[in-house]
């Protein structure tokens, strides 16, 4: 079939057929694992921000801040800093993202790890048209939705709001974490 | 098919601007220094390619490769050959010099002159140097990310996955026994899913202007130029191409785009096809 275009047809929108997709890349542990050398120990503190707090977040970083209360672990190895472990949560258009941020012990980032990703998408209900579309499918495997809609080609996501949430939490670390 | 371990592991950082996820199959004890090598594969990548880091190969070449032949990677060379061959096959339906037209509606960062050249005026020299005949700017959007997507997948491979799939914001190759299921989204609606697709030792890349609308100055432009009229894609459109590499589906997609008539020997000369997802039947070629 090379060199052919094909044009599809976009199945009719049914109302109300939504499926919510949930992938899990990281526990807390799995993820502190990958972002810091074996043998580092992390001691959780989560922080509690004042008003005034995020206030000063939100004008340093030129984010808005959402929740009061950030997860935070203090990273060691040897007895000697390894820098910090912060979980946090944004929302982007269609997606709700748990990540993590591995900071150095002079605050600079260390990684960062997607830990949860959640996306809603509609779809057309009558399931039989539907899954007579998956082009090459001739095993007779059942198609599951839950396991199957994991691979989404179409216009890229931005991962703008991770960026914004690495600023936000930068200034955090800065005006609240190393104090 | 032989067997399949069904031992995973499944990562995703932000890169490329782009969430990248990265599933590898295979023994288990190879599969983390797996993923980790290809994470790092696409922020190399990254790392030598990226328009906006001014510390990036192509930003140098922006600035000084009018000037001076400039020694890139073996990387930035690859995908610079393939972009001007690309180039040239769909006579300049694919453009990696359309950059300023972003620039004047504020989708890339802005630079102080504009530059008349064209990708005609890209000259690859021996020895992994480049050279530009006339001032122009580069913008590798349109292929390396696809070609990040072929690193990721060549380290996996190297580090013993058995299977893999790696998926850069849509840009996707699968390889391995495993038939990997791939959904494309609605161009019109991209909270919806339009059709599937089982993807086995092959790529996948779609571009479509859903995410790059804005009203910029009151009109509608995206990050689809076509270079024979600078004027912006904005229809509710996707195309998504099917080929043996992900650097060649993402810039192929372009020239489906904008191709017309000769697209399809385009596609064929590259062992590709074509899927176009339309709220209407609208042929591109017309």
């Amino acid at each position: 079939m090379s060199g052919r275009i094909h044009y599809l047809a976009l199945p009719a929108l049914v109302a109300g057929a939504f499926h919510g997709h949930a992938t899990t890349y990281h526990t807390v542990e799995s993820a502190q694992k990958a972002c810091f050398p074996d043998g580092t120990e992390f001691a959780p503190g989560d922080v509690k921000l004042t008003k005034d707090q995020m206030k000063a977040v939100e004008k340093a970083s030129g984010v808005r801040v959402r929740l009061d209360t950030q997860r935070v672990w203090r990273a060691t190895k040897d007895g000697q800093s390894a820098g910090w472990f912060i979980v946090d949560e944004v929302l982007g258009k269609h997606e709700f993202i748990t990540w993590a941020l591995a900071l150095k012990p002079d605050g600079s980032v260390q990684s960062i790890e997607v830990m949860d990703y959640r996306e809603t998408y509609g779809y057309q209900v009558r399931d039989a048209d539907w899954r007579a579309q998956f082009l090459g499918k001739k095993n007779g495997a059942k198609l599951r939705l839950d396991e199957d809609i994991k691979n989404v080609s179409g216009a890229t996501l931005s991962c703008r709001h991770i960026t914004d949430g690495v600023k936000r939490l930068l200034a955090f670390h800065d005006l609240v974490l190393k104090r | 098919m032989t067997s399949c371990s069904n031992d995973s592991v499944r990562r995703c950082r932000p890169l490329l601007g782009t969430f990248v996820e990265v599933t590898a199959w295979g023994e288990p004890a190879r599969l983390d220094r797996a993923v980790d090598a290809a994470f790092a594969a696409v922020t190399r990548v990254q790392t030598l390619m990226s328009f906006h880091d001014p510390a990036s190969e192509l930003s140098c070449l922006n600035r000084e490769a009018a000037c001076r032949a400039v020694t890139v990677d073996a990387w930035t060379s690859h995908v610079l050959a393939t972009a001007k061959e690309i180039a040239g096959a769909s006579d300049g339906a694919f453009d990696p010099t359309v950059a300023p037209v972003l620039q004047r509606w504020g989708l890339l960062p802005d630079l102080p002159l504009r530059k008349p050249g064209g990708w005609r005026d890209l000259e690859l020299l021996s020895g992994h140097q480049v050279r530009f005949g006339r001032p122009l700017t580069l913008d590798l959007g349109g292929i390396a990310k696809g070609f990040a997507v072929d690193c990721a997948v060549a380290a996996l491979q190297a580090n013993g996955a058995e299977s893999g799939l790696v998926n850069a914001g849509g840009d996707l190759r699968a390889f391995g026994p495993r038939a990997q299921p791939v959904q494309l989204r609605d161009p019109g609606s991209p909270g919806r899913l339009a059709h599937g697709f089982r993807l086995q030792n092959a790529a996948l890349a779609t571009s479509a202007p859903t995410f790059s609308r804005s009203e910029g100055g009151g009109i509608v432009v995206s990050h689809l130029v076509d270079p024979a009229t600078g004027s912006a894609f904005v229809a509710h459109v996707s195309v998504s191409v099917r080929a043996p590499t992900c650097l060649l589906a993402d810039a192929l997609t372009k020239v489906v785009f904008f191709g017309g008539p000769g697209a399809e020997s385009v596609l064929a000369r590259y062992d590709a096809e074509a899927f176009v997802l339309a709220a209407e039947a609208m042929p591109l070629a017309a």
